[in-house]
């Protein structure tokens, strides 16, 4: 037969060491749960950051609406008419695929 | 495939099964649960559900996705062809973001540079900025013609689509509702991408006008910061200059833009081409009338930007005024839902209208309420624009990824506040 020899643990923790432990672990968790909130944070900063220098590049621009641009002007009155003429809905327009249709 | 065209790329986004810890992750930021993969397992991505906005691929912490199509030697060796003519169509938000690629700092207003950059590789520039302005020509006469039939009651000279008209700017949205919502294709703009009307004004009008080339001698790639930018140039429709020409007695086919390169695939372009960005000397293309862009056209970058652009045209031919404060604020920020509504006086008839508009970023978390809204026909809205990505374009899956919201974990440097 089978012998099984339990032994009790040597180590003992006591309720101070347990709290101290605890306290440790804790710590570090809520370290970590701060720094990935961070993070996350962080990644707003970037969109915003990118936004921002977009929305600089409108401000310091001479034209700010479209329909002053004097190049998009230019094309109008030598090439395509205007908008939604023929030729612009020919080259500029299009149609779409119900692809819950397609094979 | 289920869902495709003939020659239509049909993958673009893909999970290396090495790399992969299944932590799902990346489903928490797929806008349309394209990926599959218990939480744990290795996770692998269906293309027919997939609309390749390639936000799994920016937001996965191991860094273990990655965009399929890589055209960067393409390219390269494009330039170096003297038949060639090379035209580079640069996205508004590339030039806030490509300097990240070389140290500078996000939001990094880059143009100046980006214009030398390009030109020293060989590039002609035709501003995707330009193709924005001209989008907002088409698809704003569009939306005033539908204003002034539908809520004016002039009779329509054209053949319209519905109201609330929703943008058509974004491939990823445009996939999606072709995917998953076709009951309000009649709503989208029928107005190209600015990418698209870009390709195909360059090889007509460009082609004759400015660089005094043949079209079939021309390639046009667009510099995006954007994935799914690659799946919408392999659309069969978009073809358009081909056969303008072909109209005239041409016999030559080809795709109105003929390849994409993201903004880190313009950043490894510039390095085995050699091209220091820190050092390449700014420079602007004054003389290009294609380069000449409006701000309204640059903001197309933000979440808001169309909307904003559109506003300032659209109430300057219906009132005949300018929009008396241009920085149209209610459409501006990360809010995910924002909304407005604008008066207008019909400087014809007198007429007073209140627009409504509203403003989606976000597919995943902020689209639902708005599109079931309009399918059941209750939508209070007129024009309602959607970009996929939060943010909007600036933060493509396309861009530069970050240390700071992306592959952190095998990145110390992030984690550690000192460095």
């Amino acid at each position: 037969m089978a012998h099984y020899d339990y032994v009790e643990k040597a180590v003992t923790v006591s309720r101070r060491e347990f709290l101290g432990m605890v306290g440790v672990a804790g710590a570090i968790l809520w370290t970590g749960a701060y720094a990935a909130t961070d993070l996350v944070q962080d990644r707003n900063k970037y969109i915003k950051m990118r936004a921002q220098g977009i929305y600089k590049d409108d401000v310091k621009a001479k034209v700010r609406q479209s329909h002053h641009n004097p190049g998009l002007q230019d094309m109008y009155k030598q090439f395509a008419g205007q908008p939604l003429s023929p030729l612009a809905e020919e080259l500029f327009h299009t149609r779409y695929i119900d692809r819950t249709k397609l094979g | 495939m289920k869902g495709f065209q003939t020659n239509e790329r049909t993958s673009i986004i893909e999970i290396n099964r090495k790399k992969c810890k299944g932590c799902d992750s990346c489903k928490s930021f797929c806008p349309s649960a394209a990926i599959q993969g218990k939480y744990g397992a290795i996770h692998s991505i269906n293309s027919e559900q997939c609309i390749f906005c390639g936000q799994c691929l920016i937001n996965c912490p191991f860094g273990s996705i990655s965009d399929t199509v890589d055209t960067v030697d393409t390219v390269i060796h494009q330039l170096g062809n003297q038949e060639l003519t090379v035209v580079a169509t640069i996205a508004p938000s590339v030039r806030v973001a490509i300097g990240e690629e070389f140290g500078l700092e996000p939001g990094t207003l880059a143009t100046g540079k980006l214009y030398g950059a390009l030109k020293q590789a060989g590039f002609k520039i035709f501003d995707a900025n330009f193709a924005a302005d001209h989008t907002i020509m088409e698809e704003g006469s569009e939306l005033i013609a539908k204003i002034r039939h539908y809520l004016l009651g002039e009779p329509a000279e054209h053949e319209l689509g519905l109201l609330p008209q929703f943008t058509s700017c974004c491939p990823g949205w445009v996939r999606y509702v072709e995917l998953y919502a076709p009951q309000i294709l009649p709503n989208l703009s029928s107005a190209k991408s600015p990418l698209m009307m870009a390709g195909a004004l360059a090889k007509t009008y460009g082609a004759t006008q400015i660089w005094q080339v043949k079209p079939e001698n021309m390639v046009v790639v667009g510099i995006m910061p954007c994935t799914s930018k690659k799946f919408e140039v392999s659309r069969p429709e978009f073809s358009s200059a081909a056969h303008y020409w072909q109209q005239r007695g041409s016999a030559a086919h080809y795709p109105d833009v003929d390849t994409v390169l993201t903004t880190r695939d313009l950043a490894r372009l510039f390095e085995k081409m050699n091209i220091d960005f820190n050092r390449v000397e700014a420079s602007t293309d004054a003389d290009n009338p294609l380069a000449q862009y409006s701000g309204a056209g640059t903001i197309f970058g933000n979440t808001g930007g169309v909307m904003e652009a559109a506003l300032r045209t659209a109430y300057y031919v219906i009132t005949g005024q300018e929009l008396p404060l241009l920085e149209y604020k209610p459409v501006r920020g990360l809010q995910g839902l924002k909304e407005a509504d604008i008066t207008l006086k019909d400087a014809k008839t007198g007429q007073v209208i209140t627009l409504k508009v509203a403003v989606v970023h976000g597919i995943k978390d902020n689209l639902k309420p708005v599109l079931d809204q309009v399918i059941a026909g209750r939508s209070p809205y007129h024009f309602i624009e959607v970009m996929n990505c939060p943010g909007g374009c600036v933060n493509g899956g396309g861009q530069p990824i970050n240390p700071m919201g992306t592959s952190w974990t095998g990145n110390w440097k992030a984690l550690l506040p000192w460095t």
